[in-house]
C-alpha cells in the first residue's frame, strides 16, 4: 500500500483574533510537483511553517508517508525526510560548498573531519544531480544566488530528502537560472521525490506543477491541475473575495502633471520606467516582491540614485540625491515599516507630527511652541488619532494610530507629491477607512499621490490609474474602469504577458 | 572510483580582480611579517640570539593563549569581527584568576586547591559573558565590557591593588624549566596550539562553531543549538584566562595589578590573525602567527631602544589597519 508523501487535514491556526488557517487540507503525492498558491495572507506560509514545526497547529492531523506526527519540531520533521529550501539563502557565507552541504552530517576519519571524503562526496552529488562541475572548496559567498540555491537543494539530498519544500525559489533568479532549476526539479520528480513549490509567479506554476492547491482566507478552495483548468481560473479562485463597502468615493478633477519620470533605470532593479502623476490623482504601483517597485519609489524619494533617466517636478528636471533633498522639493514618503522609518516611537505624538515641518513653525532658530501645539491639536482632531493628547509617546499608540501619526507628520509640511508605501499594512479596518479618507482629502487639495500596495483590492478601489511592474519593467497600465484585481494579479505574476501579446 | 585524484580542478573565476586583491592582502601580511623579522635581525643587536628568540616565544605565549580565547569567541559569535561578538573581559579575567591563584597560594593552600580555583574563576567569568550575551541578549561589546569591570573590580578587592609575591615548585618549573632544549612556557604554547588546531579547524565541533558565527540563522536551520555553542565559546575563553593566569603568576612570581592592560595586544593578535586565512576569518593558526608577530614587534622595539609607550600605539594602529583592510577586501 502506498502512502501520500504529505497528508495534512483540517489544519487550524489562529493568531490572536486572526484565523490564519481554517480547516485547511494539503495532500502531496510522491513523484509530483505540487504548487501552493494564494494571495498574501491566504495562509501559504502559515501552513508551511506548521509543517516545518515552526508554528504549533491548533488542530488537525499531519501524516508523512503514513506516519502520523503529533508534535512537530524542525528536527523531527527533518528526520522524516522533509526538507525546506527557505526563501532567504540560509547558508554560511564563509563556509565552503562541501562544508555547507555536510554541516551536521560531516564524514569523519577518526576524531578528524575527513575533508577529502567530504569534498569528493560534495562534488559527486553536485555532478550527479545537477551535472555541475563545481569546486567543493569554493566559498559560499563567491557563488551566484542560483548556485547557492542548488547547494541548498544538494544539502537536502545529501540528507536523504524524500520531500522538498521550496518557498519562492525563483524570486532572486534570472530566467536562465530558473530554467536550470526547473530541469533539476523535473529530474528529482522522476526519482520519486515529492516537491512542494510555492510561487507568486503564475507562469512558473503553469510550467512546472502537476497539481496546485489554492488557498484563500486560510482554507483550501480547490486542488486542480493547472494544465486542465488554466491560470485564469486559478487566479479567480485566489481572488474571489467579498468586497465590503469600505472604500469611500471621491470626485476630483485631475490636473496637470506634477511628477514626471522618463526612462528611469536603476541597474538590477528597474529599467526604462516612464510615467506621469497628475495633481489630484492617485496612481497605483504594484508588483510582486522583488519586482523593483519598492526601489522605484525609493528612488523617487532620493533613497537610491538612478543610473540613468530623468525625474521632473512641475516640468523642471530635478536630481533627488537624498531624502532631505526630496523633502525640500515637496516630496513626502509614508514608509511601510513605520517602526523602522516612519515615526520615532520614543518621542511624543506632537513632536513626531511637527518633526518634518519645524521650519514652518520656528523663527530665529527657536520653535514656536504655541504654533506647534495648535497645529498638532488640529491634526489630531482631523485625523481622528486616538491619543490622550499631543504629549503621549507614540509607542503607546496602536499600530493604526501610529500610521496616522506618520500621515499627519507629512500632511503638516504641505508637500506636493505623496509616496504611500503600503500605508495600510497591519492596520485594522477602521483605521484603513480613515487612511483612505485622508488620501481622498489630499487628492481634493490637488496633491499627486503614488500608492503602493500588494493588497490588490485596495489598489483597485482607490486608484485612478495603476501601473504594474514585472521584473523591473512596466508591463501594464490600467485606467479606472479597466482595473480589476484578477487582471492586476495576472499581470504582476507574468501570466498575462502571452495573452496581451496575442490580443495586441 | 579512485578517491584521491577525484577532486575537480576547475578554477574558473579564481583570478578576477577581487581575488587578486585578496591574495595581495594575504601575501602582504606574510611579506610584512617576514620583512619586519628581517629588519630587526639586521638592525637590532642580539635579536637572532637563541636566548632572545626563546624570549620572544615566551613573551608571545601569554598573549597567544589569551588571544586563542578571543579567537574562539570571534569564531562562534561572528566571523565578521565588526558586527559579531567579542570578549573584552579576557585580560581582566586573567588578572582576576591570577589574583585568586596567588592569594590562595599565599594563604597556604596548595596547587591542588589554587589551580582548580583559578580555572573555575575563569570559567565563571566566561559564564557571566554567556549569560549577558546569550541569555540576556546584551550586545557583546557592552556585555563583556561590563563583565570586564566586574572582573577588574574583584581583582582589586582581592589584592588591594598591591603586588602579592608567592613561590611554589610548580611555578619554578613553569617559569624556568626546560624540556628538549625548549622552555616549558613555550611547550605550553605549542601543545595548546596543536590541540586547538585539531578541535577548531578539523573537528565537527569546530566546523559547527564556524557555522554558528558565520550565519546564525543558517546554523539554526541546520539544527545546531546555537546558544550552547556561544556559551561554550565564552566558557572556553574563560578557561584560557584561568589557565594562562597560572603562567602569568609563574613568570612574575607574583600577581601584579595591570594584567588587564594586555587586552589591546590580545585583540590585535586575534584580529591580525584573520589576515593569514584564505577567507579572512579568525583561525588558530592565524592567531598563533599574529601573536608571534606582535611579540617580535614588542621585542624588536625594546632592543632598538624605542620607548615601550610606542608599542601600544603601534598595536592600536595595527587593529585599525587590519579591520579596515579585511572589511575592504570583503566588500569588494
Amino acid at each position: 500500500m502506498t502512502h501520500a508523501a504529505i497528508e495534512m487535514h483540517g489544519i487550524n491556526k489562529t493568531f490572536g483574533p486572526v484565523k490564519a488557517l481554517d480547516n485547511a487540507d494539503l495532500v502531496v503525492q510522491p513523484g509530483t510537483i505540487h504548487g501552493l498558491v494564494g494571495q498574501n495572507g491566504a495562509g501559504k506560509s502559515t501552513i508551511i511553517k506548521v509543517l516545518a514545526g515552526i508554528y504549533a497547529r491548533d488542530g488537525g492531523t499531519v501524516t508523512v508517508f503514513g506516519n502520523a506526527l503529533q508534535t512537530i519540531t524542525p528536527a523531527t520533521i527533518e528526520a522524516q525526510g522533509v526538507h525546506f529550501i527557505h526563501q532567504d539563502r540560509l547558508l554560511v557565507p564563509t563556509a565552503t560548498v562541501a562544508e555547507a552541504i555536510f554541516l551536521r552530517n560531516e564524514p569523519r576519519f577518526g576524531p578528524f573531519i575527513s575533508y577529502r571524503q567530504m569534498n569528493r562526496r560534495a562534488h559527486d552529488l553536485l555532478k550527479r544531480y545537477f551535472d555541475l562541475d563545481l569546486d567543493p572548496r569554493t566559498l559560499i559567498s563567491e557563488l551566484s544566488t542560483a548556485k547557492q540555491k542548488i547547494v541548498q537543494i544538494t544539502r537536502a539530498l545529501a540528507h536523504d530528502a524524500r520531500v522538498l519544500v521550496l518557498d519562492e525559489p525563483t524570486a532572486a533568479l534570472v530566467n536562465r537560472e530558473v530554467e536550470n532549476l526547473f530541469a533539476v526539479l523535473k529530474r528529482l520528480k522522476k526519482d520519486n521525490l515529492a516537491i512542494i513549490f510555492i510561487s507568486h509567479y503564475m507562469a512558473e506554476i503553469e510550467d512546472i506543477c502537476d497539481v496546485v492547491t489554492v488557498l484563500r482566507n486560510g482554507t483550501d478552495v480547490g486542488v486542480v491541475a493547472p494544465g486542465d483548468v488554466g491560470i485564469p481560473k486559478i487566479v479567480e479562485m485566489m481572488t474571489n473575495r467579498d468586497t465590503s463597502e469600505m472604500y469611500p468615493r471621491r470626485n476630483v478633477e485631475i490636473g496637470a502633471p506634477v511628477l514626471s519620470v522618463r526612462k528611469l533605470t536603476l541597474d538590477g532593479h528597474f529599467r526604462d520606467v516612464s510615467f506621469d502623476v497628475h495633481a489630484g490623482e492617485v496612481l497605483g504601483i504594484t508588483g510582486l516582491l522583488g519586482s523593483g517597485d519598492k526601489e522605484l519609489v525609493g528612488t523617487l524619494f532620493g533613497q537610491m540614485l538612478p543610473d540613468s533617466g530623468e525625474i521632473r517636478l512641475q516640468d523642471k528636471p530635478v536630481s533627488l540625491c537624498s531624502p532631505v533633498n526630496a523633502v525640500r522639493h515637496g516630496i513626502a514618503k509614508i514608509p511601510e515599516d513605520r517602526r523602522a522609518h516612519g515615526v520615532a516611537t520614543g518621542l511624543s505624538v506632537g513632536e513626531n507630527i511637527s518633526l518634518a515641518s519645524l521650519d514652518q513653525m520656528s523663527s530665529k532658530g527657536f520653535v514656536n511652541r504655541k504654533t506647534e501645539a495648535k497645529k498638532v491639536d488640529r491634526l489630531i482632531a482631523e485625523l481622528g488619532i486616538k491619543t490622550p493628547g499631543g504629549h503621549t509617546l507614540v509607542k503607546n499608540l496602536s499600530g493604526g494610530n501610529q500610521q496616522k501619526v506618520v500621515v499627519a507628520k507629512w500632511l503638516s509640511c504641505n508637500s506636493q507629491v505623496y509616496l504611500l508605501d503600503e500605508p495600510t499594512v497591519a492596520v485594522d479596518v477602521g483605521a484603513k477607512v480613515e487612511i483612505y479618507n485622508l488620501m481622498n482629502r489630499l487628492a481634493a487639495e490637488g496633491k499627486a499621490q503614488i500608492f503602493m500596495s500588494s493588497d490588490l483590492e485596495e489598489i483597485t478601489e482607490m486608484c485612478d490609474r495603476v501601473i504594474v511592474i514585472y521584473r523591473g519593467e512596466i508591463i501594464g497600465e490600467y485606467r479606472r474602469g479597466e482595473i480589476d484585481a484578477d487582471r492586476l494579479l495576472a499581470a504582476a505574476s507574468g501570466a498575462q504577458m502571452d495573452n496581451e501579446r496575442k490580443s495586441a | 572510483m579512485t578517491a584521491a585524484t577525484d577532486i575537480p580542478t576547475t578554477r574558473s573565476g579564481r583570478f578576477n580582480s577581487r581575488n587578486v586583491s585578496k591574495i595581495a592582502i594575504r601575501l602582504g601580511a606574510f611579506v610584512a611579517f617576514a620583512g619586519i623579522f628581517l629588519y630587526f635581525a639586521l638592525t637590532a643587536r642580539g635579536f637572532l640570539s637563541p636566548y632572545n628568540l626563546t624570549n620572544v616565544i615566551e613573551q608571545s605565549t601569554i598573549l597567544g593563549l589569551l588571544a586563542f580565547g578571543i579567537t574562539v569567541v570571534f569564531i562562534g559569535t561572528g566571523t565578521d569581527v565588526q558586527k559579531g561578538g567579542i570578549d573584552l573581559s579576557v585580560a581582566a579575567n586573567a588578572g582576576l584568576c591570577a589574583a585568586v591563584y596567588d592569594v590562595l597560594l599565599r594563604d597556604g593552600y596548595g596547587n591542588g586547591v589554587a589551580i582548580p580555583a583559578a580555572l573555575g574563576t575563569g570559567m565563571f567569568i566566561g559564564f557571566l559573558n554567556g549569560l549577558a550575551v546569550v541569555t540576556l541578549r546584551i550586545i557583546p561589546l557592552l556585555g563583556t565590557l561590563a563583565v570586564m569591570n566586574i572582573a577588574a573590580g574583584l581583582e582589586l578587592t582581592l589584592t588591594e591593588n598591591t603586588v602579592v609575591p608567592v613561590q611554589s615548585p610548580l611555578m619554578n618549573t613553569l617559569a624556568f624549566g626546560r624540556f628538549l632544549g625548549i622552555s616549558v612556557l613555550a611547550w605550553c604554547f605549542l601543545v595548546t596550539t596543536l590541540i586547538l588546531v585539531w578541535v577548531v579547524q578539523f573537528s565537527q565541533i569546530g566546523l559547527r562553531l564556524y557555522a554558528v558565527g558565520g550565519h546564525h540563522e543558517a546554523a539554526k536551520a541546520a539544527g545546531i543549538n546555537t546558544g550552547r555553542y556561544i556559551y561554550g565559546a565564552y566558557l572556553f575563553a574563560g578557561l584560557m584566562a584561568g589557565a594562562t593566569s597560572i603562567l602569568i603568576v609563574s613568570r612574575l612570581s607574583s600577581s601584579t595589578p595591570g594584567t588587564g592592560l594586555i587586552l589591546l595586544p590580545i585583540l590585535a593578535a586575534a584580529l591580525l590573525g584573520t589576515v593569514f586565512s584564505r577567507r579572512f576569518i579568525p583561525t588558530i593558526g592565524g592567531t598563533f602567527l599574529a601573536a608571534l608577530f606582535i611579540g617580535i614587534l614588542a621585542n624588536g622595539f625594546q632592543l632598538l631602544g624605542i620607548s615601550s609607550y610606542w608599542v601600544a600605539g603601534v598595536q592600536g594602529a595595527l587593529i585599525l589597519l587590519v579591520v579596515a583592510v579585511t572589511s575592504f577586501a570583503k566588500k569588494n
